[in-house]
């Protein structure tokens, strides 16, 4: 124990001068003996070894005697009781109307990584589809990919190859080849089918084609899709949350402080009161504070009655004095280069920070006197990790601080000599860590009241597990808990007990939305354990029962809305007269705060424990016998109220505008075709009407036209056409079955009206073919936020697609030019597609109004499509 | 990207570095670190092959347990599930919903369905399934309204057959069940059967188990012994039953000490056995004995540095009157790892006592001068109510 650091606490060493001061606050115990454990050292993952660290919460719950145990009667029934924090409501609940910025769920697995499984396979493999993003940029910019080349090499183009070789071998047919790239899917994968005739022409046309562009491209390419991937598997930019609960004047009234508006640039602060028994009431406008980047974190802090605010975006970090009444004083504005990684506040000193830089540096801050660097090391603690992310906390002691990073926690004396410090958690066997195992979030609670778990534990959660350590004994967890979440825990908060001897809740809340709640207890002298089963609280995405029912779009617009990742969660517990109660609030990606009443219930579900076997023991005590246990227990309903709210958060959710592309592909205008209309003199109805939808950049439906009596029944879902087979099972449910039938014989004896029908869509439809084909792919092509939803141009691939039909179906000789001619012209046609794709020329695009009767008339598709819907 | 106004080759870690930053930002900043970032990029290539290799060879490469999900949402093809893969793997999340919810009674209604996993093809299911089954089986009947401890008894010595592998993890547990309701002679009982147990070749995790079952035993035993000391000295010293119990006392502690020395050995954290063990071989006279195993409990390099390991052996030498000096230096690493301790009270007296100065503690003496140099007013911290202590203790000082 001779090294140099040293863990001194010293200010609470000198307890011993206590005596000397009476009527200071006792100061906490170490356990004065802590549950058994191995200490292993070594890698992560070591399989030999048995796993005591139980996972199991029964197994914390088991403690063992002190001292012999005297009497059985004595000793156990203590240990019996389940803790349950109840939720009033079967799921959270918007506190705010919704934000009026869309949202727009960003990129999926299905946009970066190669569709379709390996067949020989086991385990799937993460495979980047890179080509498929190349391919994209070659069809929609094939201007800036091949034109400059192709200008270059206008001059001297020839696709003949060697005199002395023969035809056959340089030879190609345009009309096979692009019979083969009509076969062609889009998508890329590299195990597709190619001819030989494909390779042939791929090597023919190698040099002119430009290996440049793909090399050039595809490396800068897969090193973006890379990045992508890996934040959609772990974005740690939230880490910490972007949602803090200040208290206020009184215990009911608190400042909701989070970040809103689309870009999450918008600093808010609401007032909110909370009263059991009744939703909680927003107070006035919230206040807004404008900052130029996005909020990763915002952390609040009271310290001897200065309440502070920081905020950490991706290069700046910022303090802000909060004041009552008035305008928070911003107090200084950092700004790191190479990004900010954490922020925490001082529980010792007001105005003193803690910041960490994904360089590695570690530094203390205050306004008054700058930055101090603490700790600087590129390297990560225990063993090499390629990630960047690093954090920072304070501990017990004021001048001690804990660095972390995706392999363990250290701590370091910011007085001490630089380089040492005292690993607190070390992603290894010690903890007996899993395979693969990295540290999400490390945070340190402090000590909130002097009820509350002693001040020198720390938390810290990995992909797998929850740990408490205590700085006194390093290493060694004092709990861990498996809580098998289902996305990254990256918010936890700790609330202060709600009684005195009631265990402390700990929510530890996912990136994707799912919350659980932990009961912790151990104060003085025993070591901190759960006190109880864990329970799960409900996810944001089960308050859709809440809202009423609504037809598949809008449907899924809610639940895209529902299933933003929350990147925020605040919880208060105000002090209540009967039950105590907690109030939890998330924060969605889409600037929505949902939140949740929970009252305690102990439960006696279970202290069968020590009574003589067979005996029910009908005349022993229940500890807190209130509740019947959870089985029972009637669930929690919605109330009319809250579904009153609910729809009209819904109405203006539905008002938000969708959200706009960030590059729509360049494909022939309606616009264009809107004034090659405009000359013809004789016009009906219809095009009149379909002339207005173009106009408005719409789809025709049959109620523009209403040539049809618009007798659709209400709970119809889509106000557009319907065929028979919906028409026929709606009658079905409604217990009509027998009178469509008799209408439908009916209707078959006048058969002028059914073949109209069909015949007054195919000009909408052969000229929207693009939009028709979008709509008819969308399900199994694009991911599903490009789908029907948004009345925006179409995504270039599939009127390219369709566009394609067109040509493999069309014979017209004089569209079959030779290669080299078709190549001569490339460099001067904008949007050419590259190797691979199916060409299509100026020419083409216009023949999509010249030949509609060719077309397989799409517009029959969507009526395909909809009862599906529909159900 | 990186702006392309910097002008220089793009160095990975630098494009890295300030990615998606203003390009406008600071240029000269900005140089100034890329060239810095560049110099150590020149040194990297090396260590990022070795890493890679590393990781790949170690098997440390991050796993996300939501991994799965995204594949699924890509996945199209490839080998498929079975049904009953995919009906067991939802019954299980089934499970632990209802778990996280406390709804108990509908949790064993899965647990009932869920136990057909036993009968999986798949010898890889095979192995985990009667582990997963313990774990969520255990959780259920132990928080189960209607579930007494003959229903566990039940089920467990059902588990510990069911995977062998499982036997000695389960014992231990089960006994750890029955210690915590009361039940010390059937938790004995356990114990003694997972100690005689074997399964093939003695793996080392095999031994640490029996090992753990061992000591366990070994306390059950202190509480038996230590029940009969205390009943003992309630008897009178001329009594006849008086020889007869001490008797039975002495046999207990060499069956104990066997029991315990040999967990005690591995590194770890064990306080309560190591506790028993020590009063215990007190007061049977081996000093020696119990100052070994206190001493290497608390010096050993291999175990954590356990605050209780010094407390007790501080304790036992102060019980033992041993020299201040050695008491002193007991403490003074305890004053390093938990300087709240109560103890600190006695480590300081012990100073006082022995005429050291106060400043033979450095790092008190330093921070106390530091802080006394501040303007006293602003001292409003956490802490300033010991603001007495500061002042009383610069006086010592000097």
């Amino acid at each position: 124990m001779e090294c140099c650091f040293r863990v001194p606490l010293w200010h609470e060493g000198l307890s011993h001068l206590q005596v000397i001061l009476p009527g200071t606050p006792p100061r906490m115990d170490f356990p004065s003996s802590l549950r058994p454990s191995l200490f292993l050292t070594g890698p992560l993952g070591v399989s030999d070894v048995p796993d005591l660290s139980f996972m199991c919460s029964w197994r914390d719950a088991l403690t063992l005697p002190e001292s012999p145990p005297q009497d059985c009667k004595n000793t156990a029934p203590h240990l019996a009781e389940a803790l349950l924090w109840e939720p009033a409501m079967p799921g959270p609940l918007p506190l705010l109307p919704p934000c009026p910025d869309p949202w727009d769920p960003g990129v999926t697995a299905q946009d970066l990584l190669f569709r379709g499984g390996f067949r020989y396979r086991r385990q799937p493999q993460v495979v980047l589809d890179v080509t498929e993003q190349l391919s994209r940029f070659l069809w929609n910019h094939g201007d800036i990919a091949f034109g400059p080349l192709g200008k270059m090499m206008l001059e001297n183009f020839k696709l003949e190859g060697g005199r002395n070789r023969s035809k056959k071998m340089t030879v190609v047919s345009a009309k096979r080849l692009l019979q083969d790239l009509g076969g062609h899917q889009p998508w890329g994968c590299p195990w597709a089918h190619l001819s030989h005739r494909l390779r042939r022409f791929a090597i023919v046309g190698g040099p002119v084609l430009g290996k440049s562009v793909s090399s050039l491209l595809g490396r800068l390419l897969h090193e973006e899709l890379a990045t992508r991937w890996e934040q959609l598997l772990l974005d740690e930019a939230f880490t910490g949350g972007t949602l803090a609960w200040l208290p206020g004047r009184t215990p009911q009234v608190g400042q909701l402080v989070y970040p809103a508006g689309g870009a999450l640039d918008r600093l808010r602060f609401q007032e909110v009161s909370l009263t059991s028994g009744s939703d909680p009431q927003v107070l006035g406008d919230p206040g807004c504070i404008q900052l130029q980047g996005p909020v990763r974190q915002v952390v609040t802090n009271t310290v001897q009655g200065e309440t502070l605010l920081a905020v950490r975006s991706d290069y700046h970090c910022a303090v802000w004095k909060v004041r009552r009444q008035r305008r928070p004083a911003p107090l200084q504005v950092l700004r790191v280069a190479k990004g900010a990684t954490g922020i925490s506040l001082s529980p010792h000193l007001p105005g003193e920070l803690a910041i960490c830089s994904r360089s590695g540096a570690v530094c203390l801050w205050t306004p008054q006197d700058g930055l101090q660097q603490v700790y600087k090391d590129p390297e990560t603690l225990v063993f090499r990790d390629p990630s960047p992310w690093r954090w920072a906390d304070f501990t017990a002691h004021p001048r001690v601080l804990t660095v972390g990073d995706r392999t363990g926690v250290k701590m370091v004396d910011t007085q001490g000599p630089p380089g040492c410090g005292l690993l607190l958690f070390r992603a290894g066997a010690e903890a007996s860590c899993q395979k693969g195992e990295r540290v999400l979030l490390t945070q340190y609670p402090g000590q909130c009241s002097p009820e509350s778990l002693p001040p020198t534990l720390h938390l810290i959660c990995t992909q797998f597990s929850l740990y408490l350590v205590d700085e006194r004994l390093p290493l060694v967890p004092m709990l861990k808990w498996n809580h098998d979440l289902p996305s990254p825990a990256l918010l936890a908060r700790l609330l202060p007990p709600a009684g005195p001897g009631c265990p402390q809740p700990l929510f530890l809340g996912g990136l994707g939305g799912q919350v659980q709640l932990l009961h912790i207890t151990g104060k003085e002298a025993s070591a901190p354990r759960l006190a109880g089963p864990p329970q799960s609280l409900p996810s944001l995405t089960d308050c859709l029962s809440a809202f009423p029912l609504l037809e598949p779009k809008s449907h899924q617009q809610l639940q895209e809305r529902l299933e933003a990742p929350t990147i925020g969660l605040a919880c208060a517990s105000p002090p209540s007269a009967s039950t105590p109660t907690a109030w939890l609030f998330q924060l969605s990606a889409a600037g929505d705060i949902f939140y949740q009443h929970l009252a305690l219930q102990a439960a006696t579900s279970f202290h069968r424990d020590c009574g003589p076997p067979g005996d029910p023991r009908p005349d022993s005590p229940a500890p807190r016998a209130t509740a019947p246990p959870m089985d029972q227990r009637p669930p929690p309903s919605w109330s009319p109220q809250v579904t009153a709210w609910c729809s009209r958060w819904l109405e203006a959710l539905l008002q938000v505008p969708p959200a706009s592309p960030v590059w729509t592909a360049p494909t022939f205008s309606h616009r264009r075709l809107l004034g090659r209309l405009e000359p013809q003199p004789v016009e009906g109805k219809v095009p009149q009407a379909l002339r207005a939808a173009m106009a408005r950049g719409r789809i025709l439906q049959q109620r523009d036209l209403g040539l049809l009596p618009r007798a659709e029944p209400p709970p119809a879902p889509e106000p557009g056409p319907q065929d028979e087979l919906s028409e026929r099972l709606e009658a079905a449910w409604e217990g009509q079955g027998a009178t469509w039938w008799k209408r439908q014989q009916g209707k078959a004896s006048e058969p002028g009206k059914q073949t109209k029908r069909p015949k007054r869509r195919t000009p909408l439809s052969s000229t929207f073919s693009s939009l028709t084909s979008c709509l008819d792919l969308s399900d199994t092509s694009s991911p599903p936020h490009s789908s029907e939803l948004r009345p925006q141009p179409p995504v270039t691939p599939h009127s390219q697609e369709s566009a394609q039909q067109l040509w493999a179906q069309g014979d017209h000789s004089e569209r079959w030019q030779t290669l080299g001619d078709y190549m001569a012209e490339l460099p001067l046609t904008k949007g050419t597609p590259p190797l691979g794709h199916v060409p299509t020329p100026p020419s083409q695009a216009s023949s999509v109004q010249a030949t509609p009767s060719r077309l397989p008339t799409p517009g029959s598709q969507p009526h395909r499509k909809r009862p599906r819907m529909g159900f | 990207m990186r702006p392309t106004a910097c002008g220089e080759p793009a160095s990975k870690g630098a494009r890295e570095d300030c990615g998606g930053a203003h390009p406008h930002f600071l240029l000269d900043v900005l140089r100034t670190q890329d060239m810095s970032d560049f110099s150590e990029e020149l040194t990297r290539p090396e260590s990022e092959d070795d890493q890679e290799e590393a990781s790949t060879v170690s098997g440390t490469r991050v796993y996300f347990p939501w991994l799965q999900k995204h594949l699924d949402t890509v996945a199209t093809g490839g080998k498929k599930k079975k049904d009953f893969a995919q009906t067991t793997g939802a019954c299980l999340s089934f499970i632990r919903e209802a778990l996280l919810k406390h709804q108990w009674q509908q949790a064993a209604e899965y647990m009932h369905s869920y136990l057909q996993i036993l009968e999986d093809f798949d010898s890889n299911q095979r192995q985990t399934a009667p582990e997963i089954i313990w774990k969520l089986g255990s959780e259920i009947l132990f928080y189960h309204p209607k579930s007494s401890v003959e229903t566990f008894n039940t089920f467990a010595d059902q588990m510990k057959n069911i995977g062998v592998l499982n036997y000695l993890k389960i014992s231990l547990q089960h006994a750890l069940y029955l210690i915590h309701c009361g039940k010390l002679e059937e938790a004995s009982r356990n114990l003694s059967q997972a100690e005689t147990w074997r399964y093939g070749e003695k793996s080392s995790s095999q031994e640490m188990l029996i090992n753990l079952a061992q000591a366990y035993k070994g306390l059950l035993e202190y509480f038996s012994w230590s029940k009969k000391k205390m009943e003992l000295s309630k008897l009178d010293k001329d009594d006849y039953a008086y020889s007869t119990e001490a008797r039975n006392i002495f046999s207990h502690s060499w069956k104990t000490s066997v029991n315990f020395s040999a967990l005690i050995k591995t590194p770890g954290v064990w306080d309560p056995f190591v506790k028993s063990y020590v009063e215990m071989l007190e007061f049977y006279g081996d000093r020696d004995g119990a100052r070994k195993v206190l001493t290497s409990y608390a010096y050993d390099e291999k175990f954590p540095s356990n605050p209780n390991a010094h407390i007790y052996l501080y304790n036992f030498l102060k019980r033992e009157k041993a020299p201040r000096a050695k008491l002193l230096s007991v403490l003074k690493i305890l004053y390093q790892i938990v300087p709240s301790h109560k103890l600190m009270l006695e480590f300081h007296m012990l100073l006082r006592k022995s005429a050291l100065c106060i400043s033979s503690i450095p790092y008190v003496n330093l921070n106390c001068s530091r802080l006394l140099q501040k303007k006293r007013n602003t001292i409003n911290w956490d802490w300033k109510c010991y603001l007495g202590s500061w002042i009383l203790l610069d006086a010592l000082r000097t």
